[in-house]
């Protein structure tokens, strides 16, 4: 069997404004092995940052709420976590790496002081040695030399301060990390390389990670397993080769492809989804993803679809549902939890 | 054959420093073809928006020449510099920061109008209105609201009405769909590319987006720290990229193909070097993978190496 790290199941969050309440996550289930890389698709607003930060409960207090579900890492569910207890998993257990490297570091702390904070607070038993050589090695890993621990943030360019980041989500050797679109604010040359640096020390460090991005040309590149996000939702989920290969997709996920100028052929217009995101405060009934689908049908707009399954991959979309149609024979109706 | 309708001489322009002068554009020889786009990518801080803006008048040059139809724009005094606008105009990267919060839909798309007085009474200002809300594919029920009411999507639509609104023959497009989501980004693509055929735009289209660019360009230009190193068609460009760089940005795309995953991959060492003081010769020559000492010293011209192929790089001389 495999080793499950991490376990979603049936995930709600709410954010409540003095209006209204937005749906961010609705019944989202996923789950991450030991070692393994998951790539999180979706566009603005689809909840991927909202699931990183239920991860770790860092959900804006007295505004979201984790209304249903539950989040087991190995065996502790983090939605029973006492805030303290938070603390001593974060950083030590989970890391995260945030979009913008320009503000996630405080601009008055050396860069080599703020790695150094994260093994002070986690590994009590390090003396002031240990913590300056673990310093060291860990900005080598990242690519910078020691040097740079006594630079301020703002000396570092957009890249070295990514690797920064980087190095601090590190520094404890976390069982896992999530990347939250962590090259995104990069140009193509740096993304290439610090994306080429973090898989290396993935395997090295045998670090399982979440990556979030919307950019599929990332995830082809550097992802085990992908995952696909509409509307807080998982519509479509498997390996590498079930989304990047196989012949069958969900229509967003075919929308998403569809999208993207593809560089090996010519073609003269792109085939991108009409319409926009529907409101999260404000979801339509049954499929979240009817009024902008293309093969839509009368019952996508009364109930949800369950998850259809062919060996590795799930595809949640009635269309699969029916065994004598020539896309459903061979995808397998599972319950919905 | 295809008439010039942009061409720039020499064009230069530096910015003063406490520490030195800024190269941010050096010495850009770049035409553009009636009717054609051409694509300028290259990373941040290669002067791409710069040229752009400089081509405009937006930022005074410091040398060189811009030739709009022959005419070179930068000798033009105010009153004809006004007149020459309403043929040129520009979309920005931003649509959050490029639109007023205090000014509707409406008042935004008219205030082009407004300013060079191109139409005057009311009843045709407002059809003006209806027609390019069309045209841009905004619902008419958006025009009394304000932009913070609207997506990004529908913001980018409201910067480019507004960039139509005087019917302009050349359109600079500064990263127009770098701040989309991606099926948002083709939604914008197919609309510039329409607005092309019909109306047969002349595109400027500034990008850090290789995938983008190859797509919507009949020709491109591949800058790094204020010089252009390639010049070639589209297709051309992608298939056979003679400068080292630009080698180094096409395999650093992440391409969303399986069947590409094997392939070894060059990736550049290091960052982009400082536009302050640069140094004579090749500015790649610090992370260039080929460097030896010919490319220092003097300047390397653009050289056609093959018919219109442009490669400044003494590889190729």
């Amino acid at each position: 069997m495999y080793d499950k790290l991490l376990e979603i199941n049936n995930l709600h969050v709410n954010y409540k404004t003095a209006d209204d309440v937005v749906y961010a996550v609705n019944g989202l289930n996923l789950s991450v092995r030991k070692g393994e890389t998951l790539g999180l698709v979706g566009e603005t607003g689809s909840g991927k940052t909202t699931v990183a930060l239920s991860i770790l409960k860092l959900l804006p207090e007295k505004i979201g709420f984790i209304s249903n579900g539950r989040i087991w890492f190995e065996s502790v569910d983090i939605t029973k976590t006492s805030e303290k207890e938070m603390r001593r998993v974060r950083g030590e257990q989970i890391s995260m790496i945030f979009q913008d490297p320009m503000t996630s570091l405080n601009p008055t702390i050396r860069v080599g002081e703020q790695i150094a904070e994260n093994l002070l607070l986690h590994k009590k038993d390090m003396t002031k040695k240990q913590i300056s050589d673990r310093v060291d090695e860990i900005l080598r890993l990242v690519g910078l030399t020691k040097e740079k621990k006594n630079d301020f943030p703002h000396q570092l360019s957009g890249g070295m301060k990514q690797r920064v980041v980087i190095a601090l989500a590190l520094a404890c050797e976390p069982k896992l990390l999530l990347a939250d679109e962590p090259t995104t604010a990069l140009d193509v040359t740096i993304q290439a390389q610090v994306l080429s640096m973090m898989h290396k020390l993935k395997e090295k460090l045998d670090t399982s990670m979440i990556l979030i991005t919307h950019d599929l040309g990332v995830v082809a590149n550097n992802c085990d397993r992908v995952a696909i996000m509409y509307a807080g939702q998982i519509i479509e989920e498997g390996n590498i080769r079930d989304i990047f290969t196989a012949k069958h997709h969900h229509p967003y996920t075919l929308g998403l492809f569809g999208s993207i100028p593809d560089m090996s052929k010519k073609t003269r217009r792109l085939a991108p989804i009409d319409g926009m995101m529907p409101d999260p405060t404000n979801l339509p009934d049954g499929c979240h993803f009817w009024p902008r689908c293309t093969d839509r049908m009368d019952v996508c707009k009364m109930c949800e679809p369950n998850p259809c399954y062919k060996d590795t991959h799930m595809i949640k979309c009635h269309l699969y549902k029916d065994l004598y149609n020539e896309r459903g024979k061979d995808y397998i109706v599972g319950k919905d939890e | 054959m295809s008439k010039t309708l942009i061409q720039t001489n020499n064009l230069k322009k530096y910015f003063q420093t406490p520490i030195g002068m800024l190269h941010a554009v050096d010495d850009v020889n770049i035409s553009i073809n009636k009717g054609e786009t051409l694509g300028v990518v290259g990373e941040s801080g290669c002067g791409k928006s710069t040229l752009g803006r400089t081509i405009l008048r937006l930022i005074e040059a410091t040398s060189g020449e811009v030739l709009y139809n022959g005419e070179n724009i930068l000798k033009y005094d105010k009153n004809r510099l006004f007149e020459i606008r309403k043929r040129m105009q520009i979309i920005f990267q931003d649509p959050y920061a490029s639109l007023n919060p205090r000014m509707t839909v409406s008042e935004i798309i008219t205030d082009p109008i407004r300013v060079n007085k191109t139409l005057s009474d009311k009843k045709s200002i407002s059809d003006k209105v209806s027609e390019l809300m069309e045209i841009v594919g905004l619902a008419e029920r958006f025009v009394n609201t304000y932009p913070h009411e609207l997506d990004g999507g529908r913001r980018q639509r409201i910067g480019i009405a507004r960039a139509l609104a005087l019917g302009p023959e050349f359109i600079v497009c500064d990263e127009p769909v770098s701040a989309l989501d991606v099926s948002i980004q083709a939604q914008i693509l197919n609309l510039l590319m329409d607005l092309q055929e019909k109306e047969g735009f002349t595109y400027m289209f500034i990008t850090h987006d290789l995938s983008v660019v190859k797509h919507i360009s009949d020709q491109i230009a591949v800058m790094y720290l204020g010089q252009c190193v390639e010049i070639a068609k589209a297709d051309e460009l992608f298939m056979n990229p003679l400068h080292p760089y630009t080698q180094a940005l096409l395999d650093a795309i992440p391409v969303p193909n399986l069947s590409l995953l094997g392939k070894e991959k060059k990736l550049i060492e290091g960052e982009v070097t400082s536009p302050i003081n640069p140094i004579q010769g090749c500015r790649f020559y610090a992370r260039c993978p080929l460097s030896k000492k010919e490319c220092l010293g003097s300047l390397i011209p653009l050289k056609e190496v093959a018919p219109s192929h442009y490669v400044s790089c003494v590889l190729c001389i």
